[in-house]
């Protein structure tokens, strides 16, 4: 199995779904979102643990490459509202 | 007063620019076909290329430069930082290739005049890296717009036409479907189904020349 299809599964056994058009995998009950650059430049080691971390907000949690901006995650959280 | 939004800001710099890229778009057409000339009086009965360009399309344009954003969002914070003159294929041309093994002979024929152009195996099959080539630049008499041409097999061109067509054109939502790794997977079963079909084509022409 290549890597991205490995990285989906175990993305999809959590419950994580594909956000088509801003490419992001979310998942609404810990309320986080991994960006399909962030899960492509990280090993599954990495997106595990990311996946077992503990989200100590009641925010979204992002985990992208670049720093995110408020904007930008309020245009997300609006989206994901909808 | 309301502030434009950043999709606003772009499609006024994409009338701005418009006439450029037409230009771009024209005059690398028309020197890849001066190029081929020669290679198009050698022509094997079975062999052929075509030459086309293209421009992108005012929304194409806004829309790929956003999906090109990490989230697929642009940062209204920073409405500066984006410009469709950072698109490496505002302007394009695509020369397909028939059968599959003529590609590296046109690559060759072209490689001379975008030397200084940025190189991009396309790598269309997880497995061949160099199966078709991507060269990104300016063409000459124009530092702003960059041009784009693609040196592909005719029936993976074609079929990524297709694709490009429902995946980029139909529904701008669609666009993330491509980046889906389930269909990365039937893509490269099929890429591999028709370079696999154009081997064979090639293979029994050469015997049958013999």
């Amino acid at each position: 199995m290549n890597a991205s299809l490995e990285k989906k599964k175990i993305l999809e056994t959590e419950n994580y779904s594909y956000h088509f058009d801003r490419a992001i995998y979310i998942n609404r009950e810990s309320k986080k979102i991994f960006s399909f650059e962030y899960i492509e430049d990280n090993s599954s080691a990495v997106l595990k643990q990311d996946i077992l971390e503990e989200n100590e907000n009641d925010d979204w949690k992002f985990y992208f490459n670049s720093p995110v901006s408020e904007s930008v995650k309020n245009e997300i959280k609006g989206i994901l509202a909808r | 007063m309301i502030e434009r939004s950043i999709d606003d800001r772009l499609r006024e710099e994409y009338f701005k620019i418009l006439p450029n890229v037409k230009r771009v778009a024209s005059q690398l057409e028309a020197e890849i076909k001066f190029k081929l000339i020669n290679l198009s009086k050698r022509l094997k009965s079975y062999e052929r290329y075509e030459v086309s360009s293209r421009i992108k399309d005012c929304e194409s344009a806004v829309e790929k430069l956003r999906q090109d954003q990490e989230g697929g969002t642009f940062d209204k914070e920073k409405p500066d930082e984006y410009s469709l003159t950072q698109l490496h294929d505002l302007a394009g041309v695509r020369v397909l290739v028939f059968p599959r093994a003529l590609v590296d002979e046109v690559n060759n024929i072209l490689i001379e005049h975008f030397e200084d152009w940025t190189s991009n195996p396309m790598g269309i099959l997880d497995s061949d890296a160099n199966s078709a080539y991507k060269y990104y630049g300016h063409a000459s008499g124009d530092n702003t717009i960059y041009g784009e041409v693609q040196i592909t097999p005719m029936l993976t061109g074609l079929f990524l036409g297709v694709e490009h067509f429902a995946l980029y054109k139909a529904k701008p939502k669609y666009k993330g479907v491509a980046k889906h790794p389930d269909m990365n997977e039937e893509k490269q079963n099929v890429l591999k189904a028709l370079a696999t079909f154009e081997d064979t084509f090639e293979k029994l022409i050469l015997e049958n020349e013999k």
